[in-house]
């Protein structure tokens, strides 16, 4: 009885700590938040007005955000969604950033100080094709400016107030893409030039007031038009021809047109292959992309094209800027190996450079690929000029005078995967000045925060306060510590670059972009893939660092061959890299490791032959051992099949290819006109299950089937595997089904009549969480699926234990197929869920937390308690007291229990879970656009003191007490002295 | 029947550009929800519209519109204007290729109707049309658009930290075009104008109570403490009480008990 007492009383206080809430103050304590804002495509600099300067850029993550010109921070950011990509982006009137969206069809004007969308309006495209915006700078100085779009034949010109559409024009029926807009200075017209089926030329002169065309222009060149034409001065545009190795000169002065062309290698002899011509708005100057160099030629006339200067690769141009009425000055910016040099000149005179600079860069950035330029006012009245460089690995610089201002890490904006490693052990020999000096810090800091807790600190101390907690030493140090919670987070971002993040405060202790994920001639489009943990030492922890595996693909086709390098999960240190001679279609790691402790990788290529990783004969014999079991699957999701294979040998083994045969076992067929595969998932590899016995109410026991092979299929009515409100609820269903990977034995099947995706779901022990949208009842619904191994169940017979007749000791095997019994139950969600993960311990005791990313780009912790398929209106007592909920019919949100607070992960993409070695607790790591960490113990932490936790009080406590003591002794003492003198 | 006035002035141009048409429309509220009638019609000026300040033409918007967004069905519905004639049924003729816009406003308790003192705080509210489909942000007096909305049934979520909003459901008829209907999915509310509110603001930290000698004194040291005070000061007070006679009888007993053990 006082055993159940003592259990209630337990759960009692569980249940009372459902969430595990935050105080204010404990922000950034264990957590960390960083933004981003991914690879930048455009920059817009707005420098003029005094006040703060800043640059507005957009980017490839569809991030607009305006930063702080002298530190790099962002002022405001909005992320747009994902398929409303940012295709321009200008400022009109000096308040009002514009940008155009959506191919085209979306304009919005948002305010430049504080990032507020001032309008928006729709505009109509006739096809998909490259849009141009222009904003008309000093046209009507006080009334309304305009801001002209172009998108195919139609223009818009919009008032940039507010954005309603002034007046529309289209030009032509026929497929025009217009490609240079310009306005000659004092007037009222405007040319717009541009190709009809790239093959004619035609010039528009358009009065901006009303769109009337005054004039317009057409001749067709035979051989076609190819890519941009470059402005090289008002009357003259050059363009490539179709085949791009003619240069076009096009004049088109007063209507008449005239083509001349020049042949390329006349001009450059060593020029082969293909050109292309940078976009740029020079005077008089062109400049083109040769495969080896960037050439700038003068355009002197229609005729007459003459090379000024050649810079070889890898270099990059900026756009020009607008210097004075006649000048423009542009820069150059050109690798010297670590080195870049920078050159800033004036389009009217390209012999002598206004600005040379030379800043060191560390090598892991890779080139520059974008260069945006502008200019200031030094104090002396003197120009001055800074850049913006954009460079290979996402990353973001800004130069002045010759330094590195700030540089943004924006390639983390883009993480592809990631994977954790543990930090080297701490090498002994710490001195003991050392210890007494952590040992006063640590003592004054309680003390303070003694008098933090008792409010007798002044605003000072509590500052200090605060900076002692967030920078503690401890937490950020790079040894291995006895709560696991100081690890390294390697991740690999899309620009091929690995960087591995502390845990401690989120800092970057090493990156490298990898040699090989860049392009180079035997790998042409390189794309990564994933990243693994290769070897990981116990034995010779000491000695040996641990490295991760990074698998990528040369090209997006599944045919491509792969791409396989290990790293250095200390130092960054590449120890192998290269390009396979097979292409890489999922990789598998085994849980068995060879003699050096490297983890065996089997790599399924294209043929679905599998190749297994070490190439080493240690490694094949390990494995053949393993063999007869190792099973994998694949999905097929075009065609709707789920296939499981063994491995075989057929013939010899090759020992110097490992090249294993696949020995299909087994198919499922989903029948096409009524399902399609929408989503699939299994358990994670490294989770660990404590007990396979679930104790319910009334001492009975559950048998959990906890099997690895467990894979978790959700398929989806083809009418209805679009958006939410393409079907109705008639025409939609979901099959969720639970299936062995290596027998092909569906476990058990269940429709959702009138639900549809998008899905999102967890496997985790011996339960399924998935998340769908009900179109019936128009919510969104999570549904708990829990399986339980019935063949287990006559062991609570205490006769058959005593009489050894039990199968307790029998091996678990897919092959036997035990009879299981199912329990599930669906609960509405209000979000729609963007990510799902589950917590994961290191001894899988502590109870589990569904790690929720919403679409609002939180991630809450929803305890799995709540979604027990056993939850029923009336629990009785005894379930109760085992810490059964009373059924609702939807699952509650407490925003005391999301884990990013209140903080944002923009752009949510993936959860991951690390578990700690203290048992209580978890590490999360949640990645978007920007990066998130923490630590959440799902049932507080009960095996250590908190944070909060005040050792001076403690201290005290005891002072005080034995004080009490003394006094107390004393007096008695006295009084005793007193009895006996009476 | 509760009648609201309201009306989304769209601006329609014929192809000359010359004509500037405004439609007025008001909205009656039926027993099946929101029905969007063309209740009557005007014709002005251009010029009386383009000197019209923005923020008059906005606080008589109407907060729930279906348009009919394509030009084809712009250019006929000018025609029908013109004519000044205007059954009911061609509000909005059959659905069209390019679909349906959804206008609404989102207001937040303390937020100003004047406009540009839009609190901080929805500054990065984002407005998500089914999942992520698509994505649109609020304007500074609240409002916000999405176009080109197909007919169906849509879900409409907002993501603005500190408050907690409902998804709303939006159906858009293809039978009746311009039929629109809207409730808050949580409860179940009927909509009558798309105006989006909190159901409530989200604290996300715990409150830290101020240090008081109550919850020094709950806490376990706090607790040992006071036990110890007690033992000290209350016991010997306890002891006084007693009886002395029962005090010696006791403290013989415990002699008695005593001596044998210790000799």
């Amino acid at each position: 009885m006082a055993i159940r007492a003592c259990l209630g009383l337990m759960i009692l206080l569980f249940s009372s700590t459902i969430s595990t809430a935050l105080f204010e103050d404990q922000v950034g304590l264990s957590d960390w938040h960083q933004k981003y804002i991914g690879k930048v495509k455009h920059a817009i600099f707005h420098t003029q007005k005094t006040g703060r300067k800043r640059v507005v850029v957009s980017t490839e993550e569809n991030v607009l955000a305006s930063l702080d010109l002298r530190t790099g921070n962002i002022f405001w950011r909005h992320v747009l969604g994902k398929i409303d990509c940012i295709d321009q982006v200008d400022i009109a009137l000096g308040k009002y950033v514009v940008t155009l969206s959506s191919g085209g069809s979306i304009l919005r004007a948002w305010n430049l100080p504080d990032g507020q969308m001032i309008w928006e309006s729709i505009l109509q495209v006739s096809a998909p094709s490259k849009s141009l915006l222009h904003a008309l700078a000093n046209m009507n100085v006080g009334k309304d400016n305009l801001i002209l779009v172009f998108g195919g034949s139609l223009i818009h010109a919009l008032s940039s107030t507010d954005g309603q559409i002034v007046w529309r024009k289209e030009l032509s029926t026929n497929s025009l893409e217009i490609q240079q807009v310009f306005q000659p200075r004092d007037s009222d017209i405007f040319y717009a030039l541009g190709f009809i089926d790239s093959s004619e030329f035609v010039a528009y002169y358009v009065n901006y007031k009303n769109g009337e065309v005054l004039q317009q222009s057409k001749a067709s060149f035979k051989s076609g038009f190819c890519g941009e034409a470059s402005l090289s001065s008002n009357d003259v545009v050059v363009a490539l021809d179709a085949s791009r190795t003619y240069l076009v000169s096009i004049s088109f002065r007063n209507g008449v047109i005239t083509f001349q062309q020049t042949y390329i290698p006349d001009l450059i002899p060593e020029f082969s292959g293909k050109a292309t011509l940078l976009p740029s708005k020079y005077n008089g100057i062109l400049a083109v992309d040769i495969a080896s160099s960037i050439v700038l030629l003068r355009v002197k006339g229609v005729n007459e094209l003459e090379i000024i200067e050649k810079i070889n690769y890898p270099s990059a141009i900026s756009d020009a800027l607008p210097f004075s009425k006649e000048q423009q000055a542009f820069a150059i910016l050109q690798h010297d190996e670590s080195r870049i040099h920078i050159k800033v000149k004036f389009d009217t005179d390209l012999t002598n450079e206004v600005l040379k600079e030379t800043i060191q860069l560390d090598g892991q950035r890779g080139n520059v690929e974008k260069v945006f330029i502008n200019n200031y006012i030094r104090t002396d009245r003197t120009h001055g000029f800074r850049v913006l460089v954009v460079m290979e690995d996402h990353s973001l610089l800004l130069v002045q005078q010759g330094e590195i201002v700030w540089t943004r890490e924006d390639g983390l904006a883009s993480i592809v995967d990631s994977t954790t490693s543990e930090l080297p052990v701490e090498k002994e020999g710490v001195s003991v000045a050392e210890v007494e000096h952590s040992l006063f810090e640590w003592l004054k800091g309680h003390f303070l925060k003694l008098k933090g807790t008792l409010m007798l600190a002044s605003p000072d101390e509590v500052a200090a306060i605060q900076a002692i907690r967030l920078k503690s030493f401890e937490k950020n140090q790079m040894t291995r510590d006895h709560n696991g919670f100081r690890k390294l987070i390697i991740v690999l971002t899309r620009a091929g670059k690995i960087l591995a993040l502390h845990t401690g405060d989120g800092r970057v202790v090493w990156s490298v972009l990898l040699p090989v994920l860049r392009e180079s001639e035997t790998c042409g489009n390189p794309f990564v893939l994933n990243v693994y943990q290769w070897q990981v030492p116990h034995h010779r922890a000491m000695h040996e660092n641990p490295s991760v595996l990074v698998i990528g693909r040369c090209g997006h086709n599944f045919d491509a061959p792969g791409i396989f390098s290990i790293v250095d999960a200390y130092t960054g240190k590449v120890h192998n890299s290269l390009v396979l001679e097979h292409s890489v279609r999922h990789v598998m790691p085994l849980p068995l490791t060879d003699s050096t402790e490297q983890h065996l990788h089997i790599v399924i290529d294209d043929n679905l032959h599998a190749h297994l990783y070490p190439k080493t004969s240690d490694a094949v014999k390990i494995f053949l051992d393993e063999m007869p079991n190792v099973f994998w699957y694949s999905v097929e999701v075009g065609k709707n099949i789920i296939k499981g294979y063994s491995l075989e040998i057929k013939g010899e083994l090759d020992m110097a290819e490992n090249v294993f045969q696949p020995k299909e076992l087994w198919s499922i067929v989903f029948p096409s006109e009524s399902e399609t595969i929408a989503l699939t998932a299994t358990r994670k590899m490294n989770e660990i299950v404590h007990t396979q016995a679930k104790i319910v109410a009334d001492q009975d026991v559950m048998y959990k089937y906890i099997s690895k092979n467990i894979l978790f299929v959700a398929t989806v009515a083809p009418k209805a595997s679009g958006e939410i409100g393409s079907a109705t609820p008639e025409e939609a269903w979901l099959y969720a089904y639970l299936i062995d990977t290596v027998s092909g034995r569906i476990l058990h099947r269940v429709s959702h009549q009138g639900a549809q995706g998008p899905i999102h779901a967890v496997v985790s022990e011996n339960w399924v969480v998935y998340h769908y949208f009900n179109l019936r009842a128009h919510r969104h619904e999570m549904s708990v699926i829990e399986i339980y191994d019935q063949s287990r169940e006559d062991n609570k017979d205490v006769w058959k234990l005593v009489l050894g007749k039990h199968n307790l000791t029998a091996p678990i095997s897919s092959y036997s197929k035990p009879d299981v019994t199912v329990k599930s139950q669906s609960y509405f969600f209000i979000h729609s869920v963007k990510s799902m993960a589950v917590t994961a311990t290191a001894k899988g005791i502590t109870s589990k937390q569904l790690l929720i990313g919403t679409i609002g780009d939180q991630v809450l912790a929803l305890d799995k308690r709540f979604l027990d398929p056993r939850r029923s209106a009336n629990p009785t007592q005894s379930e109760k007291e085992e810490g059964i909920i009373p059924l609702t019919d939807s699952l509650p949100i407490v925003p005391q229990s999301y884990v990013t607070h209140a903080l944002q992960v923009e752009g949510l993409r993936g959860i991951v879970t690390t578990p700690a070695k203290l048992e209580s607790t978890t590490l999360v790591f949640s990645y978007g656009v920007d990066l998130f960490f923490t630590r959440i113990a799902p049932s507080r932490t009960y095996d250590s003191l908190t944070e909060d936790f005040s050792y001076a009080l403690l201290l005290l406590t005891i002072v005080a007490l034995v004080a009490a003591l003394l006094v107390t002794w004393a007096l008695s003492e006295r009084k005793e002295l007193r009895e006996k003198w009476r | 029947m509760v009648r609201s006035n309201l009306g989304q002035d769209s601006f329609r141009f014929d192809s000359t550009g010359l004509g500037l048409v405004t439609r007025a429309i008001e909205r009656e509220r039926g027993d099946f929800g929101t029905r969007i009638e063309l209740k009557r019609t005007r014709r002005v000026a251009a010029q009386h519209l383009l000197i019209r300040p923005r923020a008059a033409v906005k606080r008589s918007a109407a907060s729930l519109v279906v348009i009919v967004s394509s030009m084809k069905l712009a250019l006929l519905l000018f025609l029908v204007l013109v004519s000044n004639f205007l059954p009911s049924s061609l509000a909005a003729p059959s659905s069209s290729g390019d679909g349906y816009t959804i206008t609404g406003r989102v207001k937040v308790e303390g937020m100003t109707s004047k406009g540009f003192g839009v609190s901080s705080k929805l500054l990065n509210a984002k407005i998500i049309l089914n999942g992520g489909q698509s994505v649109t942000f609020v304007r500074a007096d609240g409002y916000f658009t999405f176009h080109n909305v197909p007919a169906g049934t849509h879900l409409i979520e907002v993501a603005a930290l500190g408050y907690f909003f409902s998804p709303v459901r939006v159906d858009i008829s293809a039978r009746f075009p311009g039929k629109i209907q809207a409730a808050l999915t949580e409860n179940r509310k009927a909509l009558h104008e798309l105006i989006l509110e909190p159901l409530r603001e989200e604290q996300y930290y715990e409150i830290r109570e101020p240090f008081s000698i109550m919850s020094f004194l709950k806490s376990p040291m706090g607790l040992m403490m006071g036990f110890m005070l007690l033992v000290i000061f209350v016991m010997p007070k306890l002891v006084e009480n007693m009886d002395p006679e029962e005090i010696r009888r006791a403290q013989e007993e415990m002699r008695t008990n005593f001596l044998p053990r210790s000799s």
